[in-house]
């Protein structure tokens, strides 16, 4: 197979592809697929390394410490990690680089990469999930919670992007 | 009902990677580890988050529904598994603050790893940036001023049959329909809106067009969902079970409390004040007239309901029939679950087949069980319960 970096699945086969692993994960584990219930245990799997008592002082990182489906998910990301690993690399596309629009530099790149990470990172955790838990999961079993935030996921993105366009154009 | 099948913990993290990696390999392959190509999508240069997660949307959904049309699970209970409540504040200011948190840092959290994983720094960070915003924000979340705020306009499970008022089998399949007709009509839309900006498309996103690979995926989606429609003139659904409800008999029914009581619903129908003085534990008084009151069409099916009355019932009433999962009958009623479980059985004669003589200290052990407690159970101790078969591997797999 050549190695083209710029080509990729076709979308359309690509999307159902994903639908077909995520029902995989319904039926066999009654679990959606997810990226932020995993993040939560590692980071707290790393406070506990450094200060033991202050997981102990927090119920919501004792409940992620003891879940056994975030334990799941951990196992889930190493996985994706693995996954997109091969994928990258049977593509041609792994290499460390900084992705960035042609109008910005590389420090503010990464400033803004974590920036909005954080950002994500707690709003995932306001709304029980982040696009792969709740829109997608969610979305594909018709929850109405799913469907309401999937819509302000692309309503929030559309607002900013004029704002970022710096960033990417 | 066959699925969600729902392995025990080894195997189910050895699933987990497998269902990562195809998730990682596919992301990867769709073009999500390329931060330009996602934040391409609020340009409306490059479609292709909204086409490849609708895509999926779509598939994951049929596939279920189509699944629960032939029998082989249950819509709701695989929906109650795997979605979480629905609670509208956050889940709108969450998303808000994720849509700006994606176009910001150009990945949402499962494509950070992907990212991540091929190389891209940026796509770490992230990842990093992630990790600090969940601590963070689980760190605040119970404590005052953001404890309302974290459970506001919860409203359970919820599903979009529900707001529209549907029924509960034919609801999942015609919303189905109508999002599967919806997302093939955006495609088309989206596809004239790639080609009316192709000019303004950068090159590191440059959208795949649909081609004849797309046009197939639509006929599939649209195959699938009409399928979809068909299963519902199956008899093969939940429905079918119903019209003759199983009868059980007492001896599975005390297997049953002791080895997973949370997998039975145990409704006594007699007379309030005959079940309040006398019933089988862990039962609800409910008697046959208030019956509608359990609202059984709209519950969760994911246990099975057992019925006593106090002889034998003829026909499930109307009220329990609806009730989507499995429902029992219990033969010989409350009579016939006294003379079971609450007299002491009669010693088999010496010299008795073995069978006979296992079949008395079971039922020995379960009278001994019920008669001892006053109240609800907890479960008696080892040496009391009737020795349920068990599967092969103890511990926690069992």
């Amino acid at each position: 197979m050549e190695r083209n970096p710029d080509r990729f699945w076709n979308p359309y086969l690509a999307g159902v592809a994903l639908g077909l692993v995520l029902l995989a994960a319904f039926l066999v584990m009654g679990m959606g697929l997810g990226a932020s219930g995993g993040s939560l245990r590692m980071g707290v799997t790393a406070v506990s390394a450094v200060a033991p008592e202050v997981v102990s002082r927090t119920p919501p990182y004792l409940r992620a410490m003891q879940s056994e489906h975030a334990h799941w998910l951990v196992y889930e990301i190493l996985g994706m990690l693995l996954g997109g690993l091969v994928a990258a690399y049977t593509s041609g596309r792994l290499r460390w680089e900084v992705l960035r629009g042609p109008r910005i530099g590389t420090g503010a790149r990464l400033a803004l990469a974590l920036g909005g990470g954080v950002l994500m990172g707690v709003a995932a955790r306001i709304a029980r999930g982040c696009t792969s838990g709740q829109a997608l999961s969610g979305g594909a079993l018709l929850s109405v919670g799913a469907w309401v935030f999937m819509l302000s996921v692309f309503a929030g993105g559309y607002a900013v992007a004029w704002f970022a366009r710096r960033e990417w154009r | 009902m066959i699925f969600p099948v729902l392995p025990a913990q080894q195997l189910g993290l050895v699933v987990a990677v497998l269902v990562g990696f195809a998730f990682g390999f596919v992301l990867e392959r769709a073009g999500f580890g390329r931060a330009q190509k996602l934040a391409a999508q609020f340009y409306g240069t490059d479609m292709t988050v909204f086409k490849v997660m609708f895509g999926a949307i779509v598939t994951a959904m049929l596939g279920a529904v189509v699944a629960a049309g032939l029998g082989l699970a249950d819509f709701r209970t695989v929906a109650d598994h795997v979605t979480s409540s629905t609670l509208l504040g956050p889940m709108v200011v969450g998303g808000l603050m994720l849509g700006a948190g994606f176009i910001v840092s150009g990945y949402c959290p499962g494509t950070s790893f992907v990212a991540a994983a091929s190389g891209k720094v940026d796509g770490l960070v992230t990842v990093l940036g992630v990790m600090a915003g969940q601590l963070l924000w689980a760190g605040l979340e119970w404590r005052e001023p953001f404890k309302a705020f974290h459970v506001w306009g919860d409203r359970g499970n919820f599903y979009l049959w529900e707001l529209l008022h549907l029924p509960s089998r034919e609801g999942p399949v015609i919303v189905a329909l109508a999002v599967t007709a919806a997302a093939v009509g955006c495609f088309l839309a989206v596809e004239r809106l790639e080609r009316a900006l192709a000019a303004r498309a950068d090159a590191a996103a440059r959208p795949t067009p649909a081609g004849r690979p797309g046009r197939l995926v639509f006929a599939g989606l649209a195959a699938a969902a009409v399928l979809g429609l068909v299963t519902l003139a199956l008899p093969t659904g939940t429905q079918a079970r119903l019209r003759e409800p199983a009868q059980l008999s007492q001896l599975d029914l005390a297997r049953r409390i002791f080895s997973e009581p949370w997998d039975v619903r145990v409704v006594d129908v007699r007379e309030l004040a005959a079940c309040a003085a006398r019933r089988i534990p862990g039962s609800e008084c409910v008697p046959l007239a208030d019956l509608g009151k359990l609202r059984l069409a709209d519950a969760a099916p994911g246990r099975d309901l057992v019925l006593v009355a106090a002889g034998d019932l003829q026909q499930a009433p109307r009220e329990a029939a609806a009730y989507p999962g499995r429902l029992f009958l219990l033969q010989g009623g409350f009579r016939g679950w006294e003379a079971f479980a609450l007299e002491p059985p009669v010693p088999p004669p010496a010299g008795a087949p073995a069978a006979e003589v296992e079949l008395y200290r079971l039922r020995a052990g379960i009278q001994s069980a019920m008669t001892g407690m006053k109240a609800a159970p907890p479960p008696p101790p080892p040496s009391a319960v009737p020795a349920a078969p068990r599967k092969a591997g103890g511990g926690c797999s069992g």
